[in-house]
C-alpha cells in the first residue's frame, strides 16, 4: 500500500542546506497499524507530510497504491488527500464556528462530486467514533477527547486508505488520550490502515509495529511482540500510569 | 457543485464574525449610498436643465438690448438696438431661420371700460408666432397686413382675458393702452408661469409698427428671437451675431457691452445650479470612498488570512485545492463589497427618498445609479479580494499548519 524507497528531503534556505531526510525507506501493507517514533529534529513530521502528501521529498519514490507520489503536481497532490488520506492533527483544528456535523462533512466539499448522502455518512463517521449524541454541538461545547475523535470521524468520512495521525494524544490529558487511542484500536480492527507519528513511546506501543527514526534515517524497525490494549487501561488506572 | 460549495464555505466565514463583516462593508455601504444620491441629484438636474432649455427652444437665441448677464426682459432704457441691426443679423448670419425683433414694455396699464390691468405688452412681427411657437387658440394671430398698416389691434393671454373680460367674449372688444384703442383679434395659447415665478399669460401682443409709432414711440427695439436653422452651428452663430453688432455699435472690448446674447447654453449653466464640476468633484468623492471601503476591506481580509493560517492549512490538508482556497477568500470579499451595496442602495434610495420630501432639490431616482453599484461592487471586490486571496492560496500547507 505504502512504499517509501529511499526518501530525502533537503531544506534548502539562504544557500544553506539541512538534510532532514536521509534516504528513508520501508513499506506499510493495508491494515497495518504502525508507529513512527523518534525524538523532535529527528524528521517525523517532515516524514508525515510527505506520507500525507503536503510536501514532496526532493529525492527517492513514494509509491501510494501503486502511484507515484513524488510525480504528481499540486492539484493532483490535493486529489489524493482528499480521496485517500485521513488525518488527526495534535491541535485538532476543528473549525468553531461549524457543527460536529458539519466539520466532519468538511472534506465532502473537495470531493470530485459532492455525495447526496454526505449528512447520513457524517452521522456513520461520528457513530464510529461513539459521539452519535454530539452531532449538533460546536466543538468548543466538547472536551479535548470528544474533539480529536470529531477529527478522526472527519478523517474517516471519505473512507480513506489510510488514517495519519501526527501526535494525535499530544493535546489531551492521558484518559482522553487513550479514549482516543482505543478509537484507533477498533479503526485497525475493523482493517484500517492507521500510521501515528509520536514521541511517545506508550502511545507507540498501541501499534503493531514501530519504525523508530533518528536524524533522519531509520535506525530500527520491528513488530510489537504485545501491543498494549487501551480497553484494558481504561479499566485499570495502574496501567495508564506508563503514559504520563 | 464543488465551486458552490466552496463559495458557501466563503460565506459562512463572513457570517461568523458580523462586526468584521460590517466594518469590512462600510466603505462600500456609505460610497454607494453617495453615489445612488449624487446620481439621483445629477438626474434630477439635468431634467431640469432639459425642462429649462425646452421652454427656451433649444434652437432659439435672443439678442437683448441692455448689458450684463441677465435674461430678459430687457432694458427698454438702452436705446441702441435697432430694426437696422435685426436686418444686419438678418443678411450677415447665415444659416438663420428666422428673425424676429421686438419691442417691450413691462407692466404697463391696459384697460377695458372699468376693468384694468398692468401687462407685459410686446410688439412683434408675423413671425414671432413661429419664433416661439406661439399661436392664437381662438381668433387671429398677427399678420404682415397688421404690420404693413400699423393696424391697431392685438392678442392678449388668458390672465388679460380674465382679468378685463371675465366671461366676455373679448374678440372685438376693445383695449386701452396709452390711450390708443387696440381691437382684440386674438386670444393667445397658454403658456403658464415662468421659473422666476413671471405670469406668461399676462400678455398684450400687438404689432411692432403699431407698438412703435402709435403706441409707445420709440425707434428702438427691445430684443430679437433668433431660430437658427442648424443648432450644431448655433454657438458660432452667437458669436458672429456678437461680432456684428459690436463692429455696427462702434464697440470694442473691453468696453462694456450694451446688449447681450443668451443661447441655450447658458439657459442650461443657469438651470444646472450646482455647477458640472461640483457634481464630478462629488463623483470622484464618492468613488474615492469605494475604494478607500476597499483598501479597508483589503487589509482585514489581509489580517484575517494570517489568523486563519491554521484554517487554510486545514482545508489544504482534506483536499482543497489552491483554487478551492483562492475561490473561498475571493467569495469572502465579493459577498462584503455586493452585501455592503444592497445596503448602500437601500441608504441611498432612503435618503433620496428624504431629500425629495424636505427639500426643494430635484431628484430622479433611476435604475443606472443601481447597476453601477453592481458594476463597482464587483470590480471592487475583485481588485481588492484578489490580494489577500492570492496569499492564502499561496500557503503551503505544511507552513500553515506548523
Amino acid at each position: 500500500m505504502i512504499e517509501l524507497e529511499n526518501i530525502e528531503k533537503i531544506y534548502r534556505s539562504e544557500g544553506v542546506s539541512t538534510p532532514v531526510l536521509k534516504g528513508v525507506s520501508f513499506r506499510v501493507e493495508a491494515g497495518e497499524y504502525v508507529a513512527v517514533m523518534g525524538p523532535s529534529g529527528s524528521g517525523k513530521t517532515t516524514l508525515m507530510n510527505i506520507l500525507g502528501c503536503l510536501d514532496t521529498p526532493t529525492g527517492g519514490r513514494y509509491l501510494l497504491d501503486e502511484i507515484d507520489m513524488v510525480k504528481l503536481d499540486d492539484d493532483e497532490l490535493s486529489r489524493v488527500r482528499n480521496r485517500k488520506i485521513g488525518f488527526v492533527f495534535q491541535l485538532f483544528y476543528l473549525l468553531e464556528r461549524a457543527t460536529t456535523l458539519k466539520n466532519v462533512m468538511l472534506p465532502l466539499i473537495y470531493a470530485e462530486e459532492y455525495p447526496a448522502d454526505a449528512e447520513q455518512r457524517a452521522r456513520n463517521s461520528l457513530l464510529e467514533v461513539g459521539l452519535g449524541e454530539r452531532m449538533n454541538y460546536h466543538p468548543n461545547t466538547l472536551s479535548g477527547g470528544e474533539q480529536q475523535r470529531v477529527a478522526i470521524a472527519r478523517a474517516l468520512i471519505n473512507d480513506p486508505a489510510i488514517i495519519l495521525a501526527d501526535e494525535p494524544t499530544g493535546n489531551l490529558d492521558s484518559r482522553s488520550g487513550i479514549e482516543v487511542l482505543s478509537v484507533f484500536k477498533r479503526l485497525h480492527r475493523q482493517g484500517r490502515t492507521i500510521v501515528v507519528v509520536t514521541h511517545d513511546r506508550f502511545v507507540a506501543e498501541h501499534a503493531g509495529r514501530i519504525i523508530q527514526l533518528k536524524d533522519g534515517v531509520v535506525t530500527e524497525d520491528k513488530a510489537v511482540a504485545e501491543p498494549r490494549d487501551p480497553e484494558a487501561e481504561l479499566q485499570d488506572p495502574e496501567r495508564r500510569e506508563v503514559a504520563q | 457543485m464543488r465551486a458552490l460549495g466552496v463559495a458557501a464555505e466563503g460565506l459562512s466565514a463572513l457570517g461568523a464574525r458580523k462586526l468584521r463583516a460590517f466594518f469590512m462593508m462600510a466603505g462600500t455601504i456609505v460610497g454607494i449610498a453617495a453615489l445612488v444620491v449624487i446620481m439621483a441629484v445629477g438626474k434630477g438636474t439635468e431634467r431640469k436643465v432639459m425642462k429649462r432649455v425646452n421652454n427656451w427652444g433649444p434652437r432659439a437665441i435672443m439678442l437683448i438690448s441692455g448689458g450684463g448677464k441677465d435674461l430678459p426682459p430687457p432694458d427698454m432704457t438702452v436705446t441702441t438696438l435697432t430694426l437696422e441691426d435685426a436686418d444686419a443679423v438678418r443678411e450677415e448670419v447665415d444659416d438663420l431661420e428666422l428673425v424676429s425683433p421686438m419691442v417691450w414694455k413691462l407692466y404697463t396699464t391696459i384697460k377695458h371700460e372699468a376693468a384694468q390691468l398692468r401687462s407685459v405688452v410686446w410688439g412683434v412681427e408675423p413671425n414671432w408666432h413661429r419664433a416661439y411657437d406661439w399661436y392664437v387658440s381662438y381668433g387671429e394671430g398677427i399678420t404682415a397686413e397688421d404690420v404693413a398698416t400699423l393696424s391697431r389691434v392685438c392678442l392678449i393671454g388668458r390672465t388679460v382675458r380674465e382679468e378685463l373680460f371675465g366671461e366676455e367674449d373679448p374678440l372685438g372688444k376693445r383695449i386701452y393702452l396709452n390711450n390708443v384703442g387696440l381691437v382684440v383679434k386674438g386670444v393667445l395659447e397658454e403658456r403658464g408661469t415662468s421659473p422666476g415665478g413671471g405670469d406668461f399669460d399676462n400678455k398684450l401682443v400687438l404689432p411692432i409698427t403699431t407698438a412703435m409709432r402709435r403706441v409707445l414711440n420709440v425707434d428702438y427695439l427691445g430684443a430679437v428671437r433668433l431660430i437658427t436653422a442648424k443648432p450644431s452651428l448655433l454657438s458660432r452663430q452667437a458669436e458672429d451675431i456678437r461680432e456684428l453688432i459690436h463692429n455696427r455699435h462702434h464697440i470694442t472690448p473691453p468696453q462694456e457691452d450694451d446688449f447681450r446674447i443668451i443661447t441655450p447654453l447658458i439657459i442650461a449653466g443657469m438651470a444646472r445650479g450646482i455647477s458640472r464640476t461640483l457634481y464630478i468633484l462629488l463623483l470622484v468623492l464618492a468613488c474615492l470612498s469605494l475604494i478607500v471601503g476597499g483598501v479597508v476591506m483589503m487589509n482585514i481580509l489581509l489580517v484575517s488570512v494570517g489568523a486563519r493560517t491554521a484554517e487554510i492549512g486545514l482545508r489544504r490538508s482534506l483536499g482543497a485545492t489552491r483554487t478551492d482556497i483562492f475561490l473561498q477568500f475571493l467569495t469572502e470579499s465579493l459577498s462584503v463589497t455586493l452585501l455592503g451595496m444592497l445596503l448602500g442602495c437601500l441608504l441611498g434610495w432612503t435618503v433620496c427618498l428624504v431629500l425629495a420630501n424636505t427639500t426643494q432639490i430635484s431628484l430622479v431616482l433611476s435604475w443606472q445609479p443601481y447597476a453601477v453599484s453592481v458594476v463597482f461592487a464587483l470590480l471592487i471586490g475583485t481588485f481588492f479580494g484578489v490580494q489577500p486571496a492570492r496569499l492564502a492560496a499561496r500557503l503551503h500547507p505544511v507552513e500553515a499548519l506548523r
